[in-house]
């Protein structure tokens, strides 16, 4: 099990904690990245409420103090108010203790450079031959790190975020937030108190080992505690978020479970028509939804391979205002505004915003849309017999009678004009990923055939 | 300028801990691996977590915490506080075991990770081996997100138990009584911010100290020795003090000097101290084999024996706790073990006992020092190469036939009225030559002797 249970990728390092990922591995990580960032600065350092990150929080602060950086520790704090803070301060870079959307007994690291930026593949890449090459830049016992405690991030954050919103505006709906034991409890309630807003909180005990569900921002987690409040509570929006508040999904007034792939659609109508940016930008894997409203008003999409970085990297080749919006179907939203950090919180308010300028319910504004049914499936690999099974399925979904259009740099995608599907290898779990999206009807009999191959081939 | 250390001396990972200068070559990695080593061989529960004032403890601190959290232990902070301090501390509140992080006499670009028992104590020579193999095996525990316990910092006064425990062994009324004015060098060392507090609250004493911010970088030579107390000496000559103390940075050594500012030999220190020790408990004395006559000479008048063990705290310790000991040693260091206290070296027990001292008699320190028996010794070193010992110390034991020879710890070799003790350094291709007589003149002329020997 062992290989699975450690990652360490351009993405940053992830593991389940004992088995795989451990205080050394984030030690020496964390001390390779002292090394690859520019010569001088601070880093900033934030965590979430797993009790690994405590740990973790120790050997990630040994290696920057040994390195000479000052560490603006942030505490128990979101991912975005992490990057925020990076760049209000003016640091080198930050670190992220958490692992986002994953169980309990994971956790991972996440690395920022100046302004809070994700890491682009090339930086990335460096950074890890930084850590195999084993390169350090400890310094002498004069010049350490200092470690200063700022608990002035959060609200420097939320005054960035009632810049961007109208919070007035939106304080009238009644929302419900499940906060999956994570760090949106931190934010909302600061919302609460410091703004005047009155979320209604579920889960919103940070707890370091049981967390109140899977804190995964999908449909059936919805469903599970939060979809079922609506009704009763006469709420006009329901969300929520995964442990460090980077990705969101929502419930409608009607009780509905969505679709985690609606945030992602949602956001863009709101910000497509406002300007100045016509692109979305999204992976392979994300519904074509949001090409429908791209459409509608006048823009485009660019889909990309899965990943953070590869949204990134098409990021870096265009200009800010030319984008609009970037993001996934996992929940996880990022806005020019925002400059381009993905965060729950910031989508959260994008939506409710889009209630606001429409005056419609968040259900009719998603009946509104046209009904895609998308399916996923996972099925575990043999790494050695997976480019043969790829090449076998655009072969022959791209010949026959109805041939559709593949492409090919991440996987194989296959699309129709009412339907498409996506398979590839996951960067994070040893497994393939099936994906099948169709209009206005189930693929089942499309997705059944492909999970039966993958099964069969994997 | 201090030359450069020699690389054998940049790290030292072995049977006593780590050591080393803080960089590039005592990296945090090694403090996380070796603490989480310590957590493994300890398995899990509370352990105790301390330092002294370097610059990199905090850095430190951070790499043994996460090391030990890996572990599985639930790490309790005690932040700044004196080694024998953190030892009572740890055996006090029943803790699985304790790190000090502090290189204690060492200058300021190194440091080190000392390890402790349930009891506060070394471990003994055997568990410190597995300890060690744990360590190069990487054969540690590695807790998953459940079993991560948590971090604690204890925010009463931990040094308030040992304090406590010191003052019990003492007439604090008529140390009190005599309002002495006392000088104290803290070296700006974990004794800062104890130390003070000690001197004038408990003991009444009207305080003049030097050196006692620990935000600050040690002053001097952090080795409290003769030649490194100067200020101190000047300080008591300027206040008129009675006596003056001088510490190490992590409070486990001292170092006395008269009401002339003159330093006094560390081993009448510790001689003094065996006397107070021996009026006051029954047992024998345990000294290393390098530490002077004198305190035969002290023993005997109290009926007790001394057992001579290897240089290092940790041999004296394993032998006081075999034999029971009353009290113990090592006098060049300027280490005071009293047991009823703790078992550790430990410069609060020394202040406390000198004073009562002076209180009982109403004699100077001087005058108690001249009462001792006086002996003169000399110590010094000579390069040698490894291999070459053994003929030198043949040659030794040949040039003096017939006589006494201890070969415990390198060649000690007692002679009527004098002894000569070469052993090799456990960290540099050096060996280190002592020769003790009854003057000044007689010693030098033994030395040499012997050098010539070994030319």
């Amino acid at each position: 099990m062992t290989s699975r249970a450690l990652r360490i990728s351009p993405a940053g390092i992830r593991g389940i904690v004992g088995p795989g990922l451990t205080s050394a591995t984030a030690l020496e990580f964390s001390a390779a990245f002292a090394a690859f960032l520019a010569p001088r600065g601070p880093v900033v350092l934030g965590r979430d409420p797993r009790a690994s990150s405590i740990m973790f929080r120790e050997a990630v602060l040994a290696a920057l103090l040994a390195s000479g950086r000052d560490v603006i520790d942030l505490g128990l704090t979101s991912t975005p108010v992490v990057q925020h803070a990076i760049r209000r301060i003016g640091a080198a870079g930050g670190v992220s203790i958490g692992a986002s959307h994953n169980n309990s007994d994971w956790n991972a690291l996440k690395f920022f450079g100046p302004h809070g930026r994700y890491l682009s593949s090339t930086e990335a890449g460096e950074l890890l031959d930084f850590y195999h090459l084993r390169r350090t830049s400890y310094v002498a016992w004069d010049a350490l790190g200092r470690l200063i405690e700022d608990s002035s991030a959060l609200d420097a954050y939320l005054d960035d975020l009632a810049e961007a919103y109208d919070f007035d505006s939106l304080k009238s709906f009644k929302v419900v937030v499940d906060c999956c034991s994570g760090t949106s409890a931190v934010v909302l309630r600061r919302l609460n108190e410091r703004h005047g807003f009155q979320f209604i909180l579920i889960n919103a005990r940070v707890e370091g080992v049981s967390f109140a569900h899977e804190p995964a921002t999908t449909a059936r987690m919805v469903g599970l505690q939060l979809a079922p409040l609506m009704q009763p509570l006469g709420a006009d929006a329901g969300f929520l978020f995964d442990v460090d508040s980077d990705r969101v999904a929502l419930a409608d007034d009607r009780g509905r479970a969505l679709s985690e792939e609606i945030v992602l659609p949602l956001v863009a109508d709101l910000l497509l028509p406002r300007g100045p940016g016509r692109m979305v930008i999204t992976n392979l894997s994300t519904t074509a939804l949001v090409n429908e409203i791209a459409a509608r008003h006048g823009g485009r999409v660019l889909r990309v391979p899965v990943g953070r970085a590869a949204a990134m990297d098409a990021l870096a080749t265009h200009r800010p205002e030319q984008v609009a919006v970037a993001g996934e179907g996992t929940g996880a939203v990022m806005m020019p505004r925002f400059r381009f950090v993905y965060d729950g919180i910031a989508s959260m308010m994008a939506v409710l915003t889009l209630m606001r300028e429409r005056g419609q319910s968040l259900s009719s504004i998603v009946d509104g849309y046209p009904s895609y049914t998308l399916l996923k499936g996972e099925v575990p690999l043999s790494s050695p017999r997976v480019p043969k099974l790829l090449a076998d399925l655009r072969e022959r979904y791209t010949s026959g009678d109805d041939p559709g259009k593949a492409n090919v740099v991440d996987g194989v995608r296959v699309e129709w004009p009412d339907r498409w599907f996506h398979v590839r290898v996951s960067q994070t779990e040893p497994i393939v990923r099936v994906i099948c999206e169709q209009r206005g009807a189930s693929p089942r009999a499309l997705f059944d055939e492909l999970l039966e191959e993958v099964r069969r081939r994997a | 300028m201090p030359e450069e250390p020699h690389r054998e001396h940049l790290l030292k990972i072995g049977v006593s801990g780590v050591r080393g200068v803080v960089g590039e070559f005592f990296t945090p990695s090694i403090a996380c691996a070796f603490a989480q080593a310590f957590g493994t061989y300890v398995g899990g529960g509370r352990v105790v977590v301390g330092r002294d004032t370097r610059t990199s403890g905090p850095m430190l601190t951070h790499a043994v915490t996460s090391g030990l959290l890996a572990a599985g232990c639930e790490v309790v902070h005690l932040g700044i506080i004196p080694t024998p301090s953190l030892q009572a501390y740890v055996a006090a509140t029943r803790a699985r075991g304790g790190l000090a992080i502090t290189a204690s006499h060492n200058p300021s670009e190194y440091n080190a990770v000392k390890l402790f028992n349930a009891e506060g104590l070394f471990f003994n020579g055997y568990e410190r081996s597995e300890l060690l193999d744990l360590y190069h095996q990487r054969s540690f525990t590695e807790a998953s997100n459940a079993e991560i316990r948590g971090v604690s910092s204890e925010t009463a006064d931990a040094t308030r138990y040992h304090l406590d425990r010191v003052l019990t062994h003492i007439d604090v009324a008529r140390v009190r009584a005599r309002n002495f004015t006392v000088a104290l060098d803290g070296v700006n060392g974990a004794g800062s911010v104890v130390t003070p507090g000690f001197l004038q609250n408990d003991l009444g004493c009207t305080l003049h100290a030097m050196s006692v911010d620990p935000t600050e970088v040690f002053p001097r030579v952090p080795e409290p020795r003769p030649d490194t107390l100067g200020e101190l000496s000047s300080l008591v000559q300027a206040v008129g003090a009675e006596i003056g103390f001088a510490q190490d940075p992590d409070g486990d050594r001292l170092a006395v000097v008269d009401e002339a500012g003159r330093v006094l030999d560390n081993d009448d220190v510790l001689a003094l101290a065996v006397d107070v020790a021996l009026r006051r408990v029954k047992g024998d004395v345990v000294v290393n084999l390098t530490t002077s006559s004198v305190i035969d000479d002290v023993a005997r008048t109290h009926g007790r024996r001394v057992y001579r063990t290897a240089v290092g705290e940790a041999n004296v310790v394993e032998m006081m706790q075999a034999v029971d000991a009353a009290i113990g040693g090592e006098g060049s260091n300027g280490g005071i073990i009293f047991p009823a206290v703790h078992l550790c070296r430990d410069s609060y027990t020394g202040m406390a006992m000198l004073l009562d001292r002076m209180a009982e008699t109403g004699k100077t320190i001087s005058e108690l020092q001249r009462a001792l028996p006086q002996y003169s010794r000399k110590l010094g070193m000579m390069p040698f190469e490894h291999g070459r010992l053994g003929v030198m110390m043949q040659a030794l034991e040949e040039a003096f036939p017939g006589v006494a020879a201890d070969r415990t710890d390198g060649l000690k070799i007692t002679i009527p009225g004098a002894w000569i003790h070469v052993r090799a350094s456990n960290t540099e291709p050096i060996l280190r030559l002592a020769v003790e007589t009854r003057t000044a003149k007689d010693t030098d002329q033994l030395y040499d002797r012997v050098a010539q020997l070994f030319a």
